[in-house]
């Protein structure tokens, strides 16, 4: 068990590594913070000043070193646009995001395992043809244009929703959904699919045979060996969730940091991105450590050596 | 027999499931109180006035800091902090300070407090974005406490500084509390007190009972940002915000049919060209070329189809209400068949082996792709094969910086100083970093412009320089754009050509 998670977390520090070294480099190949934060009329020798204040025109080899370094310190440097510590402008957009990460795919599950159930139990019915039409529809939608719709008529012509910002559980309902969407699609085909091979096992049928209610059948012993399967993709799908808040967080002007992410992006503020970027791979390491320690627990059969 | 038991229990839970995501709110919270809430598509990066340019940050900070004059709607100076305003000697300009201002804690507001302000700007340790605007200034004077005279390095026509744009701070609250302090809790003298920002999320501000101008008409002001500009759309026609921003033409019906929401607009400061890179080998290098092009795109046709009617042909980069403006230059009037004699004077009869790029940003201005599509069609017209590459601004811009950009590329200009100065050299002179044009006699007209402190020699000086521009054509000379905005029916405002938005000028009906 301790030597699984020793190679585990050195595991994960390459991962980190190896992406802080990706966005680094991406970053500074694809544009020149100066250029762009600097006004169109700014001369060339403001610009040079600008850079050379920045510590821009020093070799990239340099620049990633001292990088590597403070980051290692958790010190990301000031972010160029807001002039203060990036690290500390991701941290504190984390718990809206996490709020409405968490809010999506509660509501994914809530509405996917019971209608993936639902699905699979009454096999090519009515409610398992609904089941997989919003499945497809869900995974098969744009996030973008599922948000702008749902406002639309939620939000205009209704008017039961407000369709930006944060206050209170009625603003999280559009975006959560939109942003549960997707995930909700996924896992409701996963869960119609995982179930309907359980349900084909003898063990099942020999549970019915012994009188087993048609309840304790289903989630005792039905849903309890699909679960594994599920709870990996719930796993995945909270990563799938942070990358996609950027465009949920950004149509529903969310407070989030991947709308953070994403205007900094726009303005290539290396900080912060290079921040973001780090934090969102850390999660991302941390949540499939945690899934696979669900999984020990989830199935005794699985164990750590 | 399990499967009905198991639809049975799972029925409601997945009732509650739906039921939850579409449960009816309460509707809009009741709006009786005399609160504005603005919308623009960012949010500012920070409550120090005295770093960024960028327009929405600045929106929010002259609510907050007055200036030494400020331009009415008509792009005309009107004294603010400063009563007078003059030019004294060659290289002095001197203003005179209005008595009795206090900044929100009480300071009194003197010329210290301007010269702290235009210092903190020029100090390059600062790393102010707003350096360029006062490097004509060599120093500042403050002769007494309501005299303030800045010094140029030259003579110079133009009132340096940008008094219209720089913020003045309270120098003794700021060196007592310092910079990172002051980026979190502004000190003003302006008309809306700071009162809390959650950012990204909402600025909070009330209106100053002790401003010198009199406390402002509505009480408090709400900066909320919304990115995404059918969002914005949606959050006015809710209600949730009286202004947004940038409004992009395809929304336009929606809002002016609107029961709650009305359509504003102001000719803007901005225009929008199409460049040639004269400075990189090709056809583009051939004025004739350059000629005929301007004579195959027809403008008002896109400003018609593209723009929705919002925009306002131009004949030259300067705007008609910009000191220095000649209404003597002639519009290129769209002409196919004299383009397609040009191009065959030039030897590419009708358009036979010509080629070309036109390079284009997407996002960055109202409607760009679709202009530069259109225009790419426009020119194709004249038998030319004229192709368009769009790419993302950050990319774009650093390409613009290097010159790289060529033969063909879209760009937008706004400038608000309303002196032709700054668009002429930026843009045109030989060794500007924006520049793909080079012409020593353009130099020069420019160049003595900017030192000519008679203002009928200099407009002589700018007709011919504009006379050159219209001749050689470096530009396809496209138009001004109409600035956009959506605001609830309650509120009272006119939108400004300079895209300020201060809530002083605002009021609230029913």
């Amino acid at each position: 068990m301790t030597a699984f998670f020793v190679r585990r977390i050195a595991g994960a520090f390459g991962v980190v590594a190896g992406v802080a070294v990706v966005v680094f480099v991406i970053l500074h190949l694809t544009g020149d913070p100066a250029t762009v934060m600097m006004p169109l009329e700014a001369t060339r020798a403001e610009i040079a000043a600008f850079r050379h204040a920045q510590g821009f025109d020093r070799p990239l080899w340099v620049q990633f070193a001292s990088f590597a370094w403070n980051a290692l310190h958790g010190d990301f440097g000031l972010s160029l646009r807001h002039g203060e510590p990036a690290l500390g402008l991701a941290l504190e957009r984390v718990p809206a995001s996490a709020e409405l990460a968490f809010t999506a795919l509660a509501l994914a599950v809530l509405v996917a395992v019971p209608a993936g159930t639902l699905a699979a139990v009454r096999r090519n019915s009515v409610v398992d043809v609904a089941a997989r039409l919003l499945a497809l529809l869900g995974q098969s939608t744009p996030v973008y244009w599922l948000g702008i719709l749902l406002i639309l008529i939620f939000g205009v012509q209704l008017g039961w929703f407000p369709v930006s910002g944060t206050g209170g559980w009625r603003h999280l309902v559009l975006p959560a959904v939109t942003l549960g969407m997707f995930t909700m699609a996924r896992i409701m085909r996963l869960t119609r699919g995982s179930m309907l091979d359980v349900l084909q096992s003898d063990y099942l049928r020999t549970a019915v045979a012994k009188g087993v209610g048609p309840f304790r059948l289903i989630v005792h012993h039905a849903l309890r060996n699909a679960w594994l399967p599920i709870v990996t993709a719930v796993g995945i799908e909270l990563g799938t969730l942070l990358s996609q808040a950027i465009i949920t967080e950004t149509i529903f002007s969310w407070p989030g940091i991947g709308r953070l992410a994403y205007q900094a992006i726009l303005d290539r503020d290396y900080p912060v991105v290079e921040a973001v970027v780090l934090l969102g791979a850390l999660s991302f390491v941390l949540i499939n450590l945690l899934v696979d320690l669900a999984y020990a627990a989830l199935d005794p059969r699985i164990r750590y050596e | 027999m399990f499967q009905r038991g198991l639809q049975r229990r799972a029925a409601p839970a997945l009732a509650a499931a739906f039921a939850f995501a579409t449960l009816p709110g309460t509707g809009r919270a009741a709006g009786a109180d005399s609160t504005v809430t603005i919308s623009q598509g960012v949010d500012p990066v920070t409550m120090d006035p005295l770093k960024r340019t960028i327009t929405p940050t600045q929106n929010v900070s002259l609510n907050m800091f007055d200036t030494l004059l400020r331009h009415d709607r008509d792009g005309k100076l009107i004294p603010w902090l400063a009563t007078s305003w003059k030019h004294v000697a060659p290289t002095v300009w001197e203003f005179k300070l209005r008595r009795g201002v206090t900044f929100w804690n009480g300071d009194p507001l003197t010329s210290a407090d301007v010269k702290f302000s235009v210092e903190k700007i020029k100090d390059p340790a600062e790393g102010s974005e707003q350096g360029p605007r006062v490097n004509t200034i060599a120093r500042v004077e403050t002769p007494d406490a309501y005299t303030v005279r800045y010094v140029t390095f030259r003579p110079t026509p133009i009132i340096p500084g940008y008094p219209w744009v720089l913020s003045i701070v309270d120098a003794k609250y700021w060196t007592a509390h310092g910079n990172e302090f002051e980026a979190e809790h502004p000190m003003g003298s302006g008309a809306y007190v700071f009162k809390s920002w959650r950012k990204d999320e909402e600025l909070d501000l009330s209106a100053n009972p002790k401003w010198w101008h009199g406390k402002p008409s509505i009480d408090n002001a709400v900066f909320k940002p919304i990115p995404e500009a059918a969002s914005r759309v949606a959050a006015l026609r809710t209600g949730e915000t009286d202004l947004i921003t940038n409004v992009p033409p395809q929304y336009q019906a929606q809002i002016q049919g609107g029961r709650d929401t009305k359509l504003e607009s102001a000719r803007s400061v901005r225009v929008l060209f199409v460049a040639f890179n004269t400075i990189k080998p090709g056809p583009q290098q051939n004025r004739l070329v350059r000629q005929a092009f301007n004579y195959a795109v027809d403008v008002p046709a896109l400003i018609r189809t593209v723009l929705g009617g919002h925009g306002y042909e131009t004949s030259t980069p300067v705007p008609p209400n910009f000191t220095g403006y000649s209404a003597k230059i002639p519009f290129y009037r769209h002409d196919l068949a004299k383009a397609k004699k040009l191009l065959a004077q030039a030897g590419y009869p009708n358009g036979r082996g010509l080629e070309l790029v036109l390079n284009a940003p997407v996002g960055r201005y109202n409607r760009d792709k679709e202009l530069a599509e259109a225009i790419a069609g426009q020119l194709g017209e004249t038998g030319a094969k004229v192709t368009t590459k769009v790419q993302e601004w950050t990319s774009y811009v650093n390409q613009t910086s290097q010159r790289a950009l060529t033969p063909l590329y879209m760009l937008g200009w706004g400038d608000n100083s309303y002196d032709a100065d700054n668009t002429l050299t930026s843009l045109f002179q030989s060794d500007a970093r924006l520049s793909t044009y080079s012409n020593p006699a353009y130099d020069k007209l420019v160049e003595s412009a900017r030192y000519e402190v008679d203002p009928g020699k200099r407009q002589a000086l700018y007709d011919k320089a504009l006379a050159i521009l219209h001749d050689d054509a470096p530009w396809i000379f496209l138009f001004q754009y109409d600035d956009l905005y959506g605001t609830s029916k309650r509120l009272r405002w006119h939108a400004r050509p300079d895209e300020t938005l201060a809530v002083d000028e605002m009021s609230l009906g029913n």
